[in-house]
């Protein structure tokens, strides 16, 4: 009598059993290889880069006054006088091993400075993340409240003009204007004289908060201030935008109508079902500013002398320094690439549509 | 006593430029409590916009005339009264059920929502949703209604639009092209359901199509609707046995039966007029292969015939000669 779900030409296989998980297990396990092939690449070419930048690594790391005996005996300590393929796969075979080699600079394994420089700048990051989507996200479901009124035509304006807005120009205005005149907030460095805090993180301001020691998480955020909002400011007028888009276009769908005819509020529409719709290309955008970010924070900690991720690659760059540009570039990359892990999740966690698609295309393999 | 809803005069403009254009030029009827109405016409003739405007979906458009819905003023209803008006007084089923529901929501979620934001709790709600999907033949509906929309084909669709149509209790249901995306052997399925849940539940019924062949079974009045006005209009066995206006001698001269060859259907030549050139006088005059001088220079009123309405000059005037 009703319309068989079985004898449906459109849907051939909707009672077929694709519940299981193995699919996505699947998905994951193949975006994990495709990864790791992705940062071997990066890591190859990296290499090759390194070998071109001008300079004698022999003659950085014997130091500046060392005579030509004592740098060709670093040479051949280092094993810089191998054939270039030859220090390639034993780099490889190092990096296998969890060996990222040392740096000639600081005389320190580049995991161990890595492990110093690294989550600085990943908590700048972090915290530009949070203020990009907490800024962005409920600006622009409200601003679409208004329907191209108020609010919503002034943030678009202001949108545009600071997404406009370099990166740097704006870090130095806002060092200016907040820290040299206005002196409410300190203009460089992370920490304030005498301020100390274990070293379990690396990242200060949650040191701060795992030791129970609130001025130091207060001393720590101030020094983030000026930095993270320089970033927030970039990346949350490009996130607003888009999703100001975003929602413009799936307000604009059919089935709001219907929503409305059950009797639902503008802001239930909107929240509740325009947002929804709207956020995947958001959710891909924000992974895909992360790399963006780490480029970006490189100049804001030049400007607000944050000791990150930025001072060492420019300087390892300088002194070509091979294993600590690498072991830079790597750890840079890894993220990115555990970043889109993470939107692949959320999209697949968010979108049944596509998280049928997914299912239905490992059960076809 | 007084019929659940009543439409008077209404008008409709979509804004065009720096104006306005007139899509529903004075429309008049009314539906009785439990009375099913059918509104036909060719595309483009308003019978959408009419449909729409009873329960105030569109906020770009000007609405004129009055609208009474159980003894209120629709056009004077705050927007919180309205809130409550959609759902609970009034439902409505669309015409494509691939894309009225949030793609993004479970559909018993979506069904329940109905409820929820009238605050019947989330246990209830939910309960409510699957008992009314199980009445309307979604099969295993406890577990169905987790299910997201891409999981459901067309006529089941349907029927989750129609469970959120219905679920609140209205007293008239909405119904504009509900079969019309469907595939041809759902059509009736679909139809009858409607015709159940709104004979059990004793609902007034607003059924738009443009497809006269499903009017027959299923209406007891049908209105007539050209080119943003109601032509003609009247019960059911009097529009289809002694159709008074040449349009709608026409459709239904047009409608398929099983006596006739498919391909000698005699069409009304032509095309219905966009309303931003609607033609002087009778608006169907340039179609109308009976049409009087008469007919270009004004357009005829609706007035009694029969136990109906109509509205053409020839029609009066052989009225006047019987
Ligand atoms: N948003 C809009 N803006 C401007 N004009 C519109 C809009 N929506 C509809 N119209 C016009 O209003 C007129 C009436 O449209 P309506 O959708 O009510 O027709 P309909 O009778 O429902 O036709 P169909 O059978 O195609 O659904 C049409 O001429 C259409 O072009
Ligand atoms: S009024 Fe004239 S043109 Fe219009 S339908 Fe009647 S006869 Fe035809
Ligand atoms: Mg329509």
């Amino acid at each position: 009598m009703f319309d068989s779900p079985a004898a449906d030409p459109a849907l051939p296989n909707r009672f077929a059993p694709v519940r299981a998980a193995a699919p996505l297990v699947r998905f994951f396990a193949r975006r994990i290889g495709l990864s790791v092939l992705t940062l071997l690449g990066l890591v190859t070419l990296a290499f090759a880069m390194t070998k071109f930048i001008p300079g004698d690594e022999a003659q950085v790391a014997a130091g500046p006054d060392a005579g030509p005996d004592q740098v060709e005996a670093m040479r051949a300590r280092l094993g810089l006088d191998a054939p270039a393929i030859v220090q390639y796969l034993r780099f490889i075979w190092r990096l296998l091993h969890g060996d990222l080699g040392t740096s000639i600079v600081t005389y320190q394994p580049v995991l161990r400075d890595l492990e110093r420089v690294l989550p600085s700048t990943l908590e700048l990051v972090a915290i530009t993340m949070v203020l990009n989507l907490v800024i962005a996200i409920p600006v622009a479901t409200i601003a679409a409240a208004q329907g191209g009124r108020g609010l919503d035509a002034l943030t678009r304006i202001a949108a545009a003009i600071a997404a406009g807005l370099p990166v740097f120009w704006v870090a130095l205005m806002l060092q200016f204007l907040l820290g040299t005149l206005a002196r409410v907030l300190p203009i460089s460095g992370q920490r304030g004289f005498g301020v100390t805090v274990p070293n379990w993180t690396g990242m200060r301001t949650l040191d701060a908060l795992l030791s129970g020691n609130p001025s130091a998480f207060l001393d720590a955020s101030l020094y983030l201030v000026l930095p993270a909002a320089t970033l927030a400011l970039h990346f949350s007028s490009q996130l607003f935008r888009a999703l100001r888009a975003s929602l413009e276009l799936a307000a604009a769908s059919d089935f709001i109508a219907p929503v409305k005819a059950k009797g639902a509020s503008t802001a239930r529409i909107l929240w509740r079902h325009a947002l929804p719709n709207a956020l995947p290309p958001v959710i891909t955008l924000a992974g895909t500013q992360i790399a963006d970010m780490l480029g970006a924070a490189v100049l804001v900690e030049a400007v607000f002398a944050r000791q990150g991720v930025g001072a060492y690659l420019a300087n390892a760059v300088a002194q070509k320094d091979t294993f600590a540009v690498i072991g830079t570039v790597l750890f840079v990359g890894a993220m990115v690439c555990v970043v889109n892990l993470l939107v692949d999740a959320i999209l697949l966690a968010t979108d049944p549509r596509l998280r049928a698609a997914e299912l239905a295309r490992g059960g076809r393999q | 006593m007084k019929p659940l809803l009543e439409v008077r005069a209404l008008t409709i403009d979509v804004p065009k430029g720096e104006g306005w254009m007139r899509v529903v030029d004075g429309v008049d009827f009314s539906i009785g409590a439990g009375e099913r109405v059918a509104l036909v016409g060719e595309s483009g003739s308003g019978k959408s916009m009419t449909a729409r405007a009873l329960m105030r979906l569109d906020d770009a458009l000007r609405i004129g005339g009055a609208i009474r819905f159980a003894g209120e003023e629709v056009l004077g209803c705050t927007e919180a009264e309205m809130r409550a008006l959609r759902g609970s007084g009034i439902g409505m089923v669309f015409q494509d059920p691939m894309a009225s529901l949030d793609p993004f929501m479970r559909v018993g979620d979506q069904v329940a929502e109905v409820l929820r934001i009238r605050g019947v709790g989330r246990a209830e709600a939910h309960a409510r949703a699957v008992a009314i999907l199980a009445e309307l033949g979604v099969r295993d509906a406890a577990s169905r209604s987790g299910a997201y929309p891409h999981e459901f084909s067309g006529g089941m669709r349907q029927r989750v639009v129609l469970a959120m149509a219905l679920v609140a209790g209205p007293k008239l249901l909405v119904a504009d092209e509900p079969t019309t995306a469907l595939d041809a052997r759902i059509q009736q399925q679909v139809l009858d359901l409607i015709d159940d849940a709104a004979a059990d539940r004793g609902l007034g019924v607003l059924l738009i199509t443009h497809n006269l062949g499903i009017v027959a079974g299923f209406a007891d009045r049908v209105l007539v609707m050209y080119s943003g006005r109601i032509v003609e209009e009247g019960p059911v066995e009097q529009i289809f046995a002694a159709p008074a206006h040449p349009y709608t001698r026409g459709l239904i001269a047009a409608v398929p039966r099983a006596d006739m060859r498919v391909d000698r259907l005699p069409p009304i030549d032509g095309a219905p007029p966009s309303p931003a050139r609607r033609p002087s006088g009778c608006a169907f005059h340039p179609r109308c292969p009976v049409r009087l001088p008469v007919c270009v220079m004004t357009a005829p009123q609706l007035r009694p015939s029969g136990g109906g309405s109509v509205a053409c000059h020839l029609a009066a005037a052989e009225e006047a000669m019987a």
